[in-house]
């Protein structure tokens, strides 16, 4: 259900036009990366849509969805740091052409194996890369490593940065009361992470974005950014703890 | 030296503004060149570019004709309404700080006064304060189209809350009544 909401009175006088030139003037002359993300979460979707849109043009090729939607994402960070605000092109035409060159070049560059290999598999090689610890009592090990992944599946697709007007993906009625609650809780502990943290679990959970992706975005290193989801999940797993009794 | 352009030049500069020469930016940055000091031309290069969609310049001009005069209260006022329609609340509030230093009843302070009520969702305030700016502003006739275009919104905007607020009323009263109905052993209609 969509509700419906009153504009406030900042909105009234808003120009969009203005309002994207003043994200673009922070991200760069201002050196703020908060911007960055806001950029890309907005064009996100137009990413997404000229992945799909490829996709479907052809018909029967090894490639899976997922691995157009991460050659999209990639080609967006690219226009992202390419992109002279300036020149007065939209960013949209703009970056439309690069996403598409770029799932033309990463499409022509995966080796076979990487095709076989999923980009889903690859995402969760990765999560489990960043929360395996060595050292520990291997029981205790296995048990937080069996938190953590199923705190990722939880995390998948919760909509966490979806606009308020989008469909609304959380779980139906269907779904069984603890199985919500636990998700609004684990919702609202995401929006306590400090932000880094919030940014890693945002991205990759929510836009299904691989580390190093994430780090481009970030302008962190990929281990970093690997060293942040580990941060956060233990953090959601501590919080849950307490919160949940 | 003389930091400030002739007004002749400044006049030929408005008067390129409102042709379709569309040569307006090369004349003011020519001034410009000759007159880096003159915060009129640097108010009026940033007019030009934010009329032309190039708003990032068009900040950086504004701020800088506040910067080279503290109290040119009209591009002071202009660069805090470009940063509001930025979505930039807080750095319009803190551009426009040194207005309330104005004469008492100054049509920029009620102007200011009205934006600040807007950015607080506070639609009654803002709707008497930028009337009694746009009564007291003998000057400057755009500022007031521009005043009377956000009344409007305003207006707008109440009277959607209004109907919102009525077509609730409308609905409990049936739910109230559907209930009663029940117990008095009716069957609502």
């Amino acid at each position: 259900m969509t509700v419906s909401r009153d504009p406030s009175g900042l909105e009234l006088v808003v120009d969009p036009v203005r309002a994207e030139a003043s994200l673009w003037r922070r991200f760069r002359f201002e050196d703020d990366l908060r911007c960055r993300e806001t950029l890309f979460n907005r064009y996100f979707k137009l990413a997404r849509s000229v992945a799909g849109r490829l996709f479907r043009a052809r018909p029967g090729q090894r490639l899976e969805r997922a691995d157009f939607d991460q050659f999209a994402c990639e080609g967006l960070l690219q226009a992202l740091d390419r992109y002279d605000p300036l020149r007065g092109v939209p960013f949209s035409a703009y970056a439309r052409r690069r996403i598409t060159g770029n799932i033309a070049d990463g499409m022509s560059s995966m080796s076979e194996i990487d095709a076989q290999l999923s980009h889903r598999h690859r995402m969760e090689q990765e999560r489990l890369r960043s929360l395996a610890r060595t050292g520990d009592d291997p029981l205790a090990a296995l048990s937080e490593l069996a938190v953590g992944l199923a705190l990722g599946l939880m995390l998948e697709g919760t909509g966490l940065i979806e606009p308020a007007d989008a469909p609304d993906r959380r779980p139906s009625a269907y779904d069984s009361l603890v199985w919500r609650e636990t998700l609004a809780l684990l919702v609202a502990e995401i929006g306590r992470l400090p932000e880094n943290e919030a940014i890693v679990v945002r991205q990759h959970y929510d836009h299904g974005l691989p580390f190093a992706s994430v780090a481009q975005l970030m302008n962190l290193s990929r281990g970093r950014v690997s060293q942040l989801h580990r941060a956060a999940l233990e953090r959601l797993r501590k919080r849950l703890r307490t919160n949940g009794g | 030296m003389t930091t400030l352009c002739g007004d002749a030049d400044l006049q030929a500069l408005m008067e390129a503004m409102r042709s379709d020469e569309h040569d307006e930016i090369a004349r003011a940055d020519r001034l410009i060149s000759a007159f880096p000091e003159d915060p009129r031309l640097h108010f009026l290069r940033g007019s030009i570019l934010a009329s032309i969609g190039r708003p990032i310049e068009a900040l950086s001009s504004l701020k800088k004709a506040v910067a080279l005069a503290p109290d040119f209260a009209i591009a002071r006022f202009q660069l805090g309404f470009f940063q509001l329609t930025s979505g930039e609340a807080a750095d319009a509030l803190s551009t426009w700080g040194p207005i309330a230093l104005l004469p008492e009843g100054h049509y920029l302070r009620f102007f200011v006064g009205g934006l600040t009520h807007l950015i607080r969702d506070e639609f009654d305030d803002c709707v008497t304060r930028l009337n009694e700016g746009i009564a007291a502003n003998d000057e400057n006739p755009a500022l007031n189209r521009d005043m009377q275009l956000i009344i409007d919104q305003v207006g707008e905007i109440k009277r959607a809350a209004a109907r919102d607020a009525a077509e609730e009323e409308d609905g409990s009263t049936s739910a109230t009544s559907f209930l009663l109905d029940q117990l008095s052993g009716r069957r609502p209609n």
